[in-house]
């Protein structure tokens, strides 16, 4: 799986206290994967730029809600997925698709999926065929490597839902990418 | 070779120009006015708010005392009758006037002036008072 960041070392702690330099690196460490999964969630992109500008003012503001720092990350991405369910809510648009029940050979952990450069449009091209509630399920997982239990927190789904979105998700991927060497 | 995150973060590289600039835009507002909650803004938010399940417990344990509280309590005494009976009112009249009798004897001046056993003087005449 990619690196990420240790949430331990941001800033959390100076930036509930208001220091505008601490609030620049935690901004700077999510602005793309952020703009990334709200972009791939709603496929516009200046509605993706200012979901991500109202998700940072909305972190400055209410950053005194925020639980645990650790959990910042997931926190922010939770505000993120918020705005995008509001902003389908006003189009009137269908968000959730019928999902199967929960897999019972789901694998938790990591998985060593690696995209050959032939494969990247196919993979963005199934990615974007995907349901949305398994496309943000399946982001969650890839941009961040958040655990099942916080991708729980984030979307506000059932945790055996998450599985199988993640789940079925994740086979379709990789059916695709076997079916095409 | 790519991982997922890889090329999802390549992909929307482009974007990273204007995102820099609504990154900066929103931390020079917030250092210029940083948006620091008030007193019970602050009181709500970091005692309150995450807790909130805590405190609710708490009301509800509460509300249930104060109810079981006033459901079990006795029933006050009537109060007393605002007309009383003619024969309390009688005899209260009876105890009021032998109370002003009492009161007026005390109150008129005394007729002879009672004897003073001690009177004050020198010491040297004091003491011949008393050995004679």
């Amino acid at each position: 799986m990619p690196e990420v960041a240790d949430n331990a070392t941001l800033p959390v702690t100076q930036a509930r206290a208001g220091e505008p330099a601490a609030w620049d690196v935690l901004f700077r460490r999510y602005q793309l994967p952020l703009y990334a999964f709200v972009f791939e969630l709603i496929r516009d992109e200046q509605a993706a730029l200012d979901i991500v500008q109202e998700t940072f003012i909305a972190a400055v503001r209410h950053i005194g809600g925020l639980r645990e720092d650790a959990k910042f990350g997931g926190w922010l991405f939770g505000i993120a997925h918020q705005k995008c369910v509001q902003r389908w809510r006003k189009r009137t648009e269908v968000l959730l698709d019928e999902v199967p029940e929960p897999a019972d050979d789901f694998e938790e952990g990591p998985d060593e999926l690696l995209i050959r450069r032939e494969q990247e449009a196919e993979f963005m091209e199934l990615l974007n065929r995907l349901p949305v509630p398994q496309r943000a399920v399946l982001l969650l997982h890839y941009l961040e490597d958040f655990p099942l239990e916080e991708i729980v927190r984030i979307t506000e789904t059932p945790l055996g839902t998450v599985k199988s979105r993640l789940h079925y998700a994740k086979k379709a991927l990789r059916q695709l990418l076997e079916a095409r060497p | 070779m790519k991982t997922p995150r890889e090329l999802l973060l390549a992909r929307h590289q482009a974007a990273n120009a204007k995102l820099d600039v609504l990154r900066r835009e929103i931390v020079a507002r917030q250092a210029a006015a940083p948006d620091r909650p008030g007193f019970l803004a602050r009181l709500w938010l970091e005692l309150i708010w995450p807790c909130r399940r805590t405190w609710t417990g708490l009301a509800a344990v509460w509300l249930l005392i104060i109810a079981a509280n006033l459901s079990l309590r006795e029933p006050r005494p009537a109060l007393a009758q605002r007309n009383p009976e003619p024969q309390i009112m009688m005899s209260y009249q009876v105890q009021e006037k032998m109370l002003n009798d009492l009161l007026a004897d005390r109150a008129a001046p005394p007729d002879v002036e009672r004897p003073r056993f001690f009177k004050p003087g020198p010491r040297s005449e004091s003491f011949h008072r008393y050995t004679v």
